[in-house]
């Protein structure tokens, strides 16, 4: 059973979409193994911290897609100098076997982060989001949101009604076809009857009387200011070391770390307090929720 | 003060001879609860949207209408869009966005509201209305009732000064209805709004409004104070049809013209007291000739398990019931006490898990490849207009394999060119059933027929059915309509959490209960025994005979001289 991301819950979707940017940017651009590690550990643990309600099927999703990853890279890249055996004479090396486990690593990670992501970011806070961009589309977005579940059950409505009143045959696929024509048609003429009616509430309302403003029920609060703030300090140190080179690594031909320096290990803790954000989050709260009860 | 008015209003639709609105004058002033009535076609609907200038239909429009003495015409777009609002009969599809917030503030938004006016207007109509639960829901989860109570709401969040609502209850249940009028009584008391309604179901408008709108033809034929009005609507059978039945018994006892001092009662209350002090109870119950059902099963449920998905509850649990053959049989109950599902299931539309549902002694799965719906059985939706495909009625029947000659009652030919989504509730009603009967049914499921049509267009669906149960059809009426089933059931069910938990013959149904019963049994429940329908009480009152003036006076204790 899929339930919301608890974590975000009362932030806003502005503050939320920056911290989700913030920690997934870093994983895209770099193959540093460190970085990734972090990324996957503090998504898995986040998601749990969120209270997300992951089904066991997902992970095991997750983990063959890993082991398909990590074992394809090897077979078709042949860079890199360690040759651990040979097949089909093509030579199979340790580099491409390491990239493939870390670049499954990162797409993992990142799908881990998405899911978080779809499961705060609903229809109305996406809406929200997009709204910043441009009001027009986002009513649109908003109609058409509405739209499909209705025609969806009007189609269910349509097919019901033709076929208890005997309207059409069901005896070969032929008369399949044709039933199903014919209850596409009848959607069809509905939706634009409907439509109109539609176009006239919103003209009755004002619509286009004036220069829209925009409302929304997410404020962008104190939590916000700090979740944001959190988030952009911790992305610039990342972004500083990455751009001054200090946590590259490269694999081919042979794997090779820049050399530690106090700017990569700030990188890194930045990272790592921003991979585990969510989790430390919840978790003060939960203590906070946990001194108030002893409290009470 | 005046604030809404017309002056020799008059309006064609384009391609018609005939004007839909003539020489329409009439002036309505501030905080006044004006209920329109008249008949399907006579020109409620065109004569309120043109009230409403952004829904004005197109057409030939002369004469005048003025908002506090400014023509409509020259109004500006925002006061016209904003100070008069405007709530359809269709509930869903006046809704624009996808969340109960967002509809509330699409017209604030639309007026360019700052955000915190937008915030503070939202909640102030958000609790007036009762719907903050709602807040946060998706408008498609929404039930009928609470999308309608949101139409009346995303409106109201403007603060306009005139409501114009053109049969806003005419796709709810009862109950739903019922809470709509009330918040407009509730905007009307409380915040004076000037409301101006069109209606078929007047039992609880008309005690709620001021005045009285009556049209006819694309006339107005009188207007004026609604206990005035009711009283003067003998002489007019079929708009005296659509009154509460209290207006209904006094009219038809009244023609003498000995009650002229004698108000007219409007609620079932008053209507109560007019019986008591103007009628003897000598005779006590009105004979009804037995009826007895054939030997024949048309359908019947065994304890019939259904359920949508397995984790939810059961829509019908344990259903058993039983329809003779050639029975008009109807399904009354609340809202999601499963009447829909069992004509669903009983359509094969739905899979039940347990029990067994027969269709002329014949188990429903042995029906196979829609054998079923070929001259046995036929089933008319809720939606009618899921039904229509074509561009013209004439096309529809056509389609059906019928024509309009060969149908066992008489059907609106005027209508045949036109689209079947353009025509009457009461004609596609009868157009719909046109298109079952081509298929030759022996059992007829009909769900809601009598959803937001007149008095009028019931009587003749009630008359239709009656033909053909005569003819030896079986018809299974899902209705929330009790004055209905009340007049034209041979049997009724009452259903309650998806099973039936009473079933009998009208007369001793409605006679039993006290809540869910006709407004005329509610009137005589004590005075008179087994009267459900307005028609029963008069015919009782008639047999019984007036109090002479004697014998009021020692009842009430005040004396005549």
């Amino acid at each position: 059973m899929l339930k919301g991301n608890t974590t975000f819950e009362r932030n806003s979707p502005v503050s939320v979409f920056i911290y989700y940017a913030c920690v997934v940017v870093p994983v895209i651009f770099t193959m540093n193994p460190v970085i990734i590690a972090l990324s996957l550990i503090g998504s898995i643990i986040s998601s749990f911290a969120g209270r997300e309600h992951t089904s066991v099927r997902f992970h095991i999703y997750m983990l063959i897609l890993f082991v398909v990853m990590t074992a394809a890279n090897p077979l078709f890249y042949h860079n890199g100098e360690t040759v651990l055996f040979v097949m089909n004479n093509n030579p199979i090396t340790l580099e491409a076997a390491i990239y493939g486990a870390i670049s499954a690593t990162a797409v993992i990670s990142v799908l881990y982060r998405s899911r978080s992501f779809t499961l705060y970011m609903t229809s109305d806070r996406l809406l929200y989001l997009f709204s910043i961009l441009s009001s027009k589309a986002a009513l649109i977005l908003t109609m058409a949101l509405r739209y499909v579940p209705l025609y969806t059950r009007h189609t269910r409505c349509v097919a019901d009604a033709q076929r208890a009143a005997g309207l059409y045959k069901e005896r070969n696929i032929i008369d399949d076809i044709k039933g199903g024509m014919r209850v596409f048609s009848a959607t069809a003429t509905w939706a634009l009857e409907y439509g109109i009616v539609t176009a006239a509430s919103m003209e009755a309302r004002g619509y286009g009387v004036g220069r829209r403003t925009r409302y929304s029920p997410f404020t962008f609060g104190h939590r916000d200011i700090v979740l944001t703030a959190i988030s952009l300090m911790l992305f610039a140190v990342i972004i500083t070391a990455g751009a001054t080179g200090s946590f590259s690594f490269t694999f081919y031909p042979r794997i090779e770390a820049s050399p530690a320096s106090t700017l990569a290990f700030a990188a890194y803790t930045s990272y790592g307090v921003l991979s585990f954000l969510p989790a430390i989050l919840t978790i003060i709260e939960d203590v906070r929720w946990k001194y108030l009860v002893q409290k009470i | 003060m005046e604030i809404l008015s017309a002056k020799n209003l008059s309006f064609t639709y384009p391609g018609e001879d005939t004007p839909a609105l003539s020489n329409i004058n009439f002036s309505v002033s501030e905080g006044e609860f004006v209920a329109v009535c008249g008949a399907t076609g006579s020109g409620k609907s065109t004569l309120l949207s043109l009230l409403k200038r952004e829904v004005a239909p197109m057409g030939k429009m002369t004469g005048e209408i003025f908002y506090r003495s400014t023509p409509l015409s020259s109004m500006n777009h925002k006061d016209s869009a904003f100070k008069i609002g405007y709530v359809t009969q269709r509930p869903e599809q006046q809704i624009v966005t996808d969340k109960v917030w967002h509809e509330l503030s699409f017209a604030l938004e639309n007026m360019g509201l700052p955000s915190d006016e937008i915030r503070r207007r939202v909640a102030e109509v958000a609790c007036f209305f009762g719907i903050e639960d709602l807040f946060d829901r998706r408008t498609d989860e929404l039930s009928g009732g609470q999308k309608q109570l949101l139409n009346l709401a995303a409106v109201v969040v403007t603060r306009p000064d005139i409501l114009i609502l053109d049969e806003p209850t005419a796709q709810l249940d009862p109950i739903a209805a019922s809470d709509f009028i009330t918040m407009l009584k509730k905007l009307h008391r409380e915040l004076s709004m000037t409301i101006i309604i069109a209606e078929h179901r007047l039992e609880e408008i008309i005690p709620a409004s001021d005045s009285l709108l009556v049209m006819e033809g694309g006339r107005i034929i009188v207007f004026g104070k609604t206990r005035t009005i009711a009283a003067s609507l003998r002489t007019n059978p079929r708009m005296l049809l659509g009154m509460p039945a209290a207006v209904r018994i006094y009219s038809e006892l009244a023609v003498d013209g000995e009650d002229k001092d004698v108000a007219c009662p409007l609620t079932v209350r008053e209507g109560r007291d007019y019986i008591l002090n103007n009628f003897r109870q000598d005779i006590k119950v009105r004979k009804v000739p037995e009826y007895t059902h054939k030997k024949d099963e048309a359908l019947s449920f065994r304890d019939v398990y259904l359920r949508y998905s397995r984790d939810s509850d059961d829509v019908l649990r344990a259903l058993s019931l039983t329809v003779y053959e050639g029975e008009l049989f109807c399904i009354v109950g609340g809202n999601g006490s499963g009447k829909t599902t069992a004509l669903l299931a009983a359509s094969g539309l739905r899979k039940f898990y347990s029990g067994s549902i027969k269709v002329f002694g014949r188990d429903i799965r042995s029906y196979k490849n829609g054998s079923l719906y070929s001259g046995c059985l036929s089933m008319l939706p809720q939606d009618v207009d899921t039904l229509f495909l074509c561009s013209t009625v004439a096309d529809e029947l056509r389609d059906a394999g019928t024509d309009v000659d060969s149908l066992p009652f008489e059907f609106p030919k005027a209508t045949l060119d036109r689209h079947p989504y353009d025509i009457s509730g009461g004609e596609k009603q009868l157009l719909g059933l046109a298109k079952l009967l081509a298929t030759h049914p022996w059992l007829l499921l009909l769900d809601e027929p009598t959803k937001g049509l007149d008095a009028w267009y019931k009587t003749k669906i009630g008359d239709v059915l009656r033909s053909l149960t005569a003819s030896g059809i079986t018809v299974v009426v899902v209705t929330h309509d009790i004055e209905f089933a009340a007049a034209y059931a041979d049997r009724c069910a009452l259903f309650f959490r998806g099973s039936v938990v009473s079933s009998d013959v009208p007369h001793k149904f409605f006679a039993e209960n006290s809540f869910y019963t006709t407004s005329a049994a509610r009137m005589v429940r004590g005075i008179y025994d087994g009267a459900i329908t307005a028609d029963d009480v008069i015919a009782l009152c008639r047999a019984n005979g007036r109090r002479n003036e004697s014998k009021r006076s020692l009842l009430t204790g005040v004396g005549v001289t």
